[in-house]
């Protein structure tokens, strides 16, 4: 039954009707049917508004907002598209210097905030129109955009690895108790954080490599050469243009590391510097102000709806008994510690296309990790394999989260098909990436060793 | 009855451009958390949780008004493709079947909820918070009047599109 | 198919005509040690006491829920029961509070014995009545630690602009000493300690806090935790599933909670050691005692601030005054008993 529903979700997707009011409703009316048929328990319904308030009520959450305004400010304002072009410039005459800009300033954005719809959003605001109006071509500019946005999620600090630090920690602990340990070794965020930091730089090595080998083969996709011809820019107007916009990302990232702000909180920084250069440059009106916080209405609404969507579906796809089918799957888990690992990760991939992060880092892997420990397994390695693996998953066509959100801000600019087609090389990109790591295990465990001891 | 959907898309209209405001103010209040907490030594729950409560009220109170600017995001491999009418067609029935099912479980399956929390008066749990929790819980059923109403002015404009004049 | 799969995972039970399924929700993160086990090792009990009956079926936070939610989902019978600390309840009621643990109040064993033979368990019934929860205790970590902390405390000034995340009463505590209690949730902890962004934390004991890893961000381990010194943790029943139990049932699921209540604090005492002795000499922490003047003020301002609140709440002002009532005649008593031994034995 839970099969089935997954099944026809990715169906009724594909009809073109909002995705967070398709998960929903679709998942609803099944539970509805189901209950005829005495498949499903409408009492578990009653949880609806508990998990919604949850949602509501989440702080962490709140950083997506407040990133989204300053993505919005830094777009209207325009000092997003004098930073990437300014920074493209100076980065030689060649063509693609834009598109590395784009790596470079998301990779900080990215660092800052580890909510996928937050840097994904945030990203194409800020460099989406720009690439365009250079001439870019939408498929490798979409697919950069959200293959740097979804890096929020492995560069440190970031929410998704502690939301899996904590649920790591309890499952290493739990396979040390089981096996006598009472004072067992512990794995804290801050393990993960710097198991993530090599595979996150490594990736981003990956795609610049994957770009500048693009750029050899096919350079019609980084602009017509007319518009590469660049004036050369005087001094004042490159301070002018790349210091403000750089300076801002350095204080949001600078005041997380320097302690004064939360990740939640030094996004409220950034919002407010952005909204203050673009005032002291003149680059913001009454007008302005209105339409940026409209689009940031609307971002955070569409953001929120796909989460409480999938939170409805993941509620129904529970009580259908989708928790046992995961059991079940791994209880008959192919002998040895390889195929044990296979699978995990070839089910928390498909999960997810659907499943949010916190659904499945408090689904699946609580399921599990302990299993996986108890086999000896790293705790650190498992946990970036793990974060690595989702973020290939919601980076996959035709589902995937960060191709949701891009497709949200990208008005008609670029289409469905187009984020698809230029994703693949990047999601070919991470899965190398996740081969290497599972090959060496030691490209995450040695930085934390070294570390920690 | 065009007058009466008139009258939800203006409210619809003016819940869109009142939460605006608040994520103006939802940036400025963490700012000053961050300030207060930094520079002050001084911790600031009240401004923390009236951040928090504008947060939920911006995402819950604007799903219509999202809705009508069409930004709830698709999946528009197929629908960018099909001739208008299908397109019609495909947001009529969605809204027939997922959006009204769906919004009016939220709203029932909240109702007790959030009676509950104003019955007791339910307020903050933690040191210098709000005391108005109820008023926090009680935008689960601004999500559901929100979706509603500008559900059925979505149901009315893809009707009269396909069904014309038979409509109104 | 799926459907299939489905009944082979219930097909155990001997007689399925009156197994009974429940499920518990807690707020403590799945496989958590000590509070999250305790209520897997209830469930356990349970189903063999009664035979395969009654199936348990043990949900950890964010699974059904957020972990702060479960209270409600009890009241509204969305699930029959959970596992949780009274104290989160304050907004709802803030007389709750107490059969929790409040600053300088009872330890481990005086609670237990207040609760079971010195009137506060119909109290704590009296509190939840309204919302149709019936409580009971379900488990005592001792008393918890005071916190790890990166400055050094030694006179009540350093507490001024301490950044600290203590919840609660102790958090209004830290307040009135001019200090800033953070409302941070758990899972932010250790970035907000690494980075400094606040200066202290509390957590729960040697035995949870090597876990969590705060060893690594902060330097100094302080004792006691005078802001929880025996923390009981709670069962919740909805009441209309309970009463719909058979009798037997009923007496099955009292016993497994109180069976439940008296192994977590056993569980406690005996990890605790080594696992602060892992703390010190594996991982050097430095171990230090809050110094006397500190706590003396804590404890007057502690006082303070509870008999403020009280006098804003009919409820919490009936509760305070058993309380103080009980705790003034234990005192006395252990003055001569348990603490007289414990200061003479060494
Ligand atoms: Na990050
Ligand atoms: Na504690």
């Amino acid at each position: 039954m839970a099969l089935l529903l997954f099944l026809i979700i990715c169906l009724v997707l594909m009809l073109g009707y909002p995705v967070a009011l398709t998960l929903g409703g679709v998942a609803f009316l099944f539970a509805l049917f189901a209950s005829f048929f005495g498949a499903f328990d409408m009492g578990l319904f009653g949880l609806l508004p508990n998990r919604i308030f949850g949602i509501l009520n989440n702080q962490i959450l709140m950083a997506v907002p407040l990133f989204v305004f300053m993505g919005v400010v830094l777009e209207k304002s325009r000092i997003a598209e004098q930073l990437l072009t300014t920074m493209g410039a100076l980065l030689g005459r060649f063509r693609g210097g834009l598109i590395f800009s784009v790596f470079f300033v998301g990779v900080l954005l990215a660092a800052s905030t580890g909510i996928v719809g937050a840097t994904v959003v945030t990203m194409g605001l800020m460099s989406l129109p720009t690439l365009l109006k250079r001439g870019y071509s939408p498929e490798l500019s979409a697919g950069a955009i959200c293959a740097t946005g979804t890096l929020g999620q492995i560069i440190p600090p970031s929410i998704a690895l502690v939301l899996l630090g904590d649920v790591l920690s309890n499952a290493y602990q739990q396979a040390q108790l089981k096996m006598g340990i009472f004072n067992p070794k512990s794995v804290s965020v801050g393990d993960l954080f710097a198991g993530a930091l090599i595979p996150g730089l490594m990736l981003v090595s990956l795609y610049m490599f994957y770009t500048l080998f693009r750029l050899w083969r096919s350079p019609a996709d980084f602009g017509s050469a007319i518009t590469q011809d660049y004036e050369p820019a005087s001094l004042a107007r490159v301070i002018s243009a790349l210091l403000p916009p750089l300076l801002l990302i350095f204080l949001v990232l600078g005041s997380i590391l320097a302690g004064i702000a939360t990740p939640t909180e030094a996004a409220s920084v950034g919002a407010a510097g952005a909204l203050l250069i673009a005032l002291l440059k003149r680059q913001m009106s009454m007008l302005a102000l209105k339409e940026v916080m409209q689009s940031t209405v609307k971002i955070t609404s569409m953001v929120f709806l796909i989460l409480i969507g999938a939170s409805v579906f993941s509620l129904v796809f529970r009580g259908l008994g989708g928790e046992e089918l995961i059991h079940n799957l791994f209880a008959n888990m192919p002998g040895g510690v390889v195929g044990a690992m296979l699978l995990v990760m070839t089910v928390i991939f498909v999960l997810g296309f659907i499943l949010d992060f916190i659904e499945i880092t408090f689904v699946v892997v609580p399921l599990v990790a302990p299993i996986l420990l108890a086999m000896g397994l790293d705790p650190v390695w498992l946990g970036i394999m793990i974060a690595l693996n989702l973020q290939t998953s919601f980076l996959t066509p035709p589902f995937g989260f960060a191709l949701f959100y891009l497709r949200g801000v990208s008005g008609d600019s670029v289409s469905s098909g187009q984020i698809y087609r230029g994703v693949i090389p990047f999601v070919i990109l991470q899965l190398l990436m996740l081969i290497l790591l599972g090959i060496w295990p030691a490209l995450a465990t040695w930085l934390p060793s070294v570390l920690y001891g | 009855m065009g007058k009466l959907i008139g009258f939800f898309e203006g409210i619809t209209e003016a819940l869109g451009r009142l939460v605006g405001w608040f994520t103006l103010g939802m940036v400025l209040m963490t700012l000053a958390v961050v300030v207060l907490r930094y520079a002050f030594a001084t911790g600031a729950t009240a401004l923390q949780e009236t951040a928090l409560y504008l947060h939920g009220a911006v995402f819950t109170l604007a799903a219509g008004f999202t809705l009508k600017r069409d930004a709830h995001v698709r999946v528009d491999v197929f629908y960018r493709q099909c001739s208008e009418r299908t397109r019609h067609w495909i947001d009529f029935v969605g809204t027939l079947v997922f959006l009204f099912p769906l919004s009016l479980a939220i709203g029932l399956y909240s109702f007790d909820y959030v009676m509950n929390a104003w019955r007791i008066q339910e307020s903050s749990a933690e040191a210098g918070g709000l005391p108005w929790v109820y008023l926090q819980k009680s935008l689960l059923l601004g999500l559901c009047v929100s979706l509603i109403l500008q559900g059925l002015c979505e149901l009315y404009r893809h009707g009269k599109a396909l069904f014309g004049r038979e409509a109104c | 198919g799926c459907n299939d799969d489905k009944q082979a995972a219930e097909a155990t039970p001997i007689d399925s005509a009156k197994q009974i399924e429940w499920k518990l929700a807690t707020s403590w993160p799945k496989n958590f040690p000590g509070l999250g086990t305790a209520p897997e090792h209830f469930a356990v009990m349970v189903d063999e006491m009664s035979a395969g009956r009654l199936k348990i079926k043990v949900y950890g936070a964010g699974e059904l829920m957020p972990a702060l939610e479960v209270f409600d989902a009890v009241s509204q019978g969305s699930v029959q029961m959970a596992h949780s600390a009274s104290y989160y309840w304050k907004g709802k009621a803030p007389a709750a509070q107490f059969f929790t643990s409040i600053p300088f109040g009872l330890n481990a064993q005086e609670m237990n014995g207040w609760l079971t033979y010195g009137g506060g368990q119909e109290l704590w019934e009296e509190v939840y009545a309204p919302f149709g929860i019936l409580p009971l205790p379900g488990g005592n970590s001792g008393v918890q630690m005071g916190g790890w902390f990166n400055k050094e405390i030694n006179t009540i000034d350093d507490l001024k602009g301490l950044k600290m995340r203590l919840p609660g009463l102790g958090g209004e505590v830290l307040k009135r000493l001019e200090g800033v209690p953070v409302t941070l949730p758990g899972r932010e902890l250790y970035t907000a300690m690494q980075t400094g962004a606040i200066d202290a934390t509390e957590w729960v004991g040697p035995y949870n806090d090597l876990a969590f890893g705060l060893h690594k961000v902060a330097k100094y381990y302080y004792y006691p935790g005078w802001h929880e010194p025996g923390t009981t943790l709670e069962f919740m029943i909805n009441k209309a599933a309970f009463e719909k139990l058979p009798k037997d049932l009923q007496a099955i699921v009292k016993i497994a909670a109180k069976a439940t209540n008296q192994d977590m604090l056993d569980e406690y005492t005996a990890r605790n050691v080594g696992a602060l002795d892992a703390l010190v000499n594996e991982h050097g922490v430095v171990l230090k005692q809050f110094p006397e003047e500190v706590m003396a003020q804590l404890r007057s301002v502690s006082a303070e601030v509870i008999s403020e609140q009280s006098s804003q709440d009919p409820m919490m002002k009936k509760v305070n005054e058993a309380y103080r009532e009980y705790e003034a005649g234990v005192r006395k008593y252990h003055l001569i008993s348990e603490d007289a031994y414990t200061r003479l034995r060494e």
